[in-house]
């Protein structure tokens, strides 16, 4: 039996592009499990293990996918910072927009909070240009913010949809090029502000927990999505507690996928470090060495660039033990 | 504990042994088995031996009643046999007060050692009872998943690796990668200390149209296409169905609408140059600023053509007046805000320029 031990990924984006042609190191530094992709690369590139490589962009850019949930504290805020920043990892341009318009926490967990002068009122308004409102993350270069408003304005009614849309075309038009990814952060609940955030959106990423309160939401917003004409949409489960899996306490993953009837973006354990990260204003994914949520949100990140989905799930096991104390039935 | 076993089993093949009566003090030990070897005539020999649990028999005494009894058989023709036997016996008689004290001890405390057989043995079935009882109470503990099922939120039959049991995972390595090995029978994955195993998606593509088609028929939505305050008045041409009505303290209500769609689209679309309120605001200012250069052009101007002539005659005809305009310079110059009015600006030009005035010809 193989002993996986993660270790420290490179921050290097260039340490990716150096990798061409795509020839992987004889021994792999770090070992996760990825499912294989549906086309049929070369053998070597298959076999290799896939962070050794930069994974293929499928799909039409920009890639505009809506972050939502229906239900509120599931996760849509981390999972959004930390696939962002995962994709800029990887080398990809990515442009985030916060649309909660009056709750605005995304430049809080990139620790952006300070930096953000200008949002898209000002820019409708004409107080300033599309492109001093985004704020580019000096960490890394290829990640820009767009937040929709301060908390105190208001956008005007009637063409926050209509906002969004502009600003997606006029990003497609910019001078410095298109951006590749464009992740709409989407409020909580079903009204106005979810409508708004989903209007430009090509796909969807639904955030969900394994408890059934946040399964009955997010089986909603899922039916709204494919009413609005968004049929790719995938799910990652998030705050999963293996241990109460185990203990017949916690739906498992397997479970939540037959309730919903969608294909599995990621399986994010349950992490402590996720509160820290948000004190620090650093993403998880940037933590060394990785937790594996962190690992998790980077495979998440992957399987988005691909456009693929997870062909098996890990649940933990017990270890035997073999013990003078095991015929007692432990 | 054995070695008390041990000996008690060796006395008991010497001399005959009845049940351990633990009550009993004395006992009589016939050697039934040894009566068997004998001829007919040995019978007549018996070792009695008076045990008591509070006095050690004391061997000599013992030996003498042996060697009593052998002296008696030597002239028998199964004397050999006797002496062998009567030998045996003297060797072991000194094991016997021992043993003999033993099986007092044992008789007392037999009691206390089945006791504590009995209780380890009902100890281990208690525990043996109860983690079974544990295990199966799992599934009657409320608040687990067996609840959802109960409720009808999950379908028992339906259940992911659970139902169908892990015992057995019948696939091919999902990942084709041959780094993480995985046992052919044993599936399992140690990573950062735990211990994990593989379940394979078993969502099909027909499933997923099912869920899909259950959504269609339980969500019937339309996009709304405009959004109304609340107290707003619905236009007659516009489908009831596709306005979202918005709270008045909601982020997205406003009390008036200044911006043109237009006019945003326009601004969201600028790449280059100044944005366009900023644009707006400064040309404003600037139109301010030459309006107010304008007209302080036009005062000055005004007072020249017009005023001069009054005000020489004025100097030359009523100089008491003069010198009460001179007393009041600040109030003159506080007046000449408004550039229309002549009086105003013609008194400040008195006040503040009127040696100018004098020397022009």
């Amino acid at each position: 039996m193989l002993s996986l031990k993660p270790l420290p990924l490179s921050h290097n984006p260039s340490f990716l592009h150096s990798l061409t042609p795509f020839t992987p190191p004889p021994f792999p530094r770090t070992q996760t499990l990825k499912p294989s992709k549906h086309a049929s690369p070369p053998s070597a590139i298959q076999s290799a293990l896939q962070w050794n490589r930069k994974p293929e962009l499928a799909g039409e850019t920009p890639r505009v996918v809506v972050i939502t949930s229906g239900k509120g504290g599931v996760g849509k805020t981390t999972t959004t910072a930390n696939i962002g920043i995962s994709l800029a990892r990887l080398g990809f341009s990515v442009v985030a927009v916060d649309c909660d318009v009056g709750l605005r926490n995304l430049d809080l967990l990139l620790g952006l909070e300070n930096r953000v002068n200008y949002t898209l009122v000002e820019v409708l308004n004409g107080d300033c240009r599309l492109d001093q409102a985004l704020v580019r993350d000096k960490r890394w270069s290829n990640f820009e913010l767009l937040c929709i408003s301060k908390p105190r304005s208001k956008l005007p009614l009637g063409f926050g949809g209509k906002a969004l849309v502009w600003l997606v075309d006029s990003l497609k038009q910019r001078p410095e090029g298109c951006p590749q990814f464009i992740l709409i952060d989407c409020p909580a609940g079903i009204d106005a502000g979810f409508i708004t955030a989903i209007t430009p959106a090509n796909e969807a990423v639904l955030v969900t927990t394994p408890d059934i309160t946040s399964l009955r939401d997010a089986d909603r917003v899922t039916g709204l999505l494919e009413c609005d004409g968004i049929r790719d949409i995938k799910m990652i489960v998030n705050r999963v507690r293996t241990d109460m899996i185990k203990g017949e306490d916690m739906m498992s993953v397997l479970d939540v996928q037959e309730m919903l009837g969608l294909a599995l973006l990621g399986a994010i354990p349950e992490d402590s470090e996720v509160i820290r990260s948000t004190n620090r204003g650093y993403p998880l994914v940037l933590n060394k060495p990785p937790t594996l949520a962190g690992l998790a949100f980077e495979q998440a990140a992957w399987r988005l660039v691909e456009q693929d989905s997870m062909q098996a799930v890990l649940v933990e096991e017990e270890p035997k033990r073999r013990g003078l104390f095991s015929f007692f039935g432990g | 504990m054995i070695g008390f076993r041990l000996l008690k089993a060796v006395s008991d093949s010497v001399s005959s042994a009845e049940g351990a009566a633990a009550d009993s003090q004395d006992e009589e030990v016939v050697t039934s088995d040894s009566a068997d070897d004998f001829p007919a005539d040995s019978q007549d020999e018996k070792v009695v031996v008076t045990s008591d649990s509070a006095n050690d028999f004391p061997a000599d005494s013992e030996d003498e009643k042996v060697v009593a009894t052998i002296d008696s058989a030597n002239d028998s023709p199964d004397s050999k046999t006797l002496v062998v036997v009567a030998k045996l016996q003297a060797a072991i008689s000194p094991l016997s007060p021992f043993v003999s004290s033993m099986k007092t001890y044992a008789g007392c405390n037999s009691k206390a050692i089945w006791l504590s057989t009995a209780t380890a043995i009902f100890l281990f079935v208690a525990v043996r009872v109860y983690v079974g009882m544990t295990q199966k109470s799992k599934h009657n503990r409320p608040g687990t998943v067996a609840d959802l099922v109960r409720r009808g939120q999950l379908r028992s039959d339906r259940r992911g690796m659970y139902a169908q049991g892990i015992s057995s995972l019948k696939y091919e390595d999902p990942f084709n990668n041959p780094y993480v090995k995985l046992g052919k029978s044993n599936s399992t994955v140690e990573m950062c200390g735990k211990v994990y195993k593989l379940s394979p998606v078993t969502l099909t593509k027909e499933e997923q149209a099912t869920h899909q088609r259950r959504r269609s028929r339980a969500y019937q939505w339309k996009r709304p296409t405009m959004f109304l305050k609340e107290g707003d008045s619905i236009p007659p041409d516009v489908d009831p169905e596709s306005v979202r009505w918005i709270p008045a303290n909601h982020p997205f209500a406003t009390t008036s609408s200044d911006i043109d769609e237009s006019l945003a689209q326009t601004n969201v679309y600028q790449k280059h140059g100044v944005p366009f309120r900023i644009q707006a605001e400064h040309e404003a200012l600037q139109r301010k600023l030459e309006g107010l250069q304008q007209d302080q052009k036009l005062n000055k101007f005004f007072i020249d053509s017009d005023n001069a002539k009054a005000y020489e005659r004025s100097l030359k005809l009523h100089p008491k007046s003069n010198e009460a305009m001179d007393q009041n310079p600040s109030a003159n110059q506080d007046g000449n805000s408004s550039p229309s009015s002549s009086n105003s600006s013609s008194s400040s030009f008195n006040s503040t320029a009127p040696s100018d005035e004098l020397q022009k010809p």
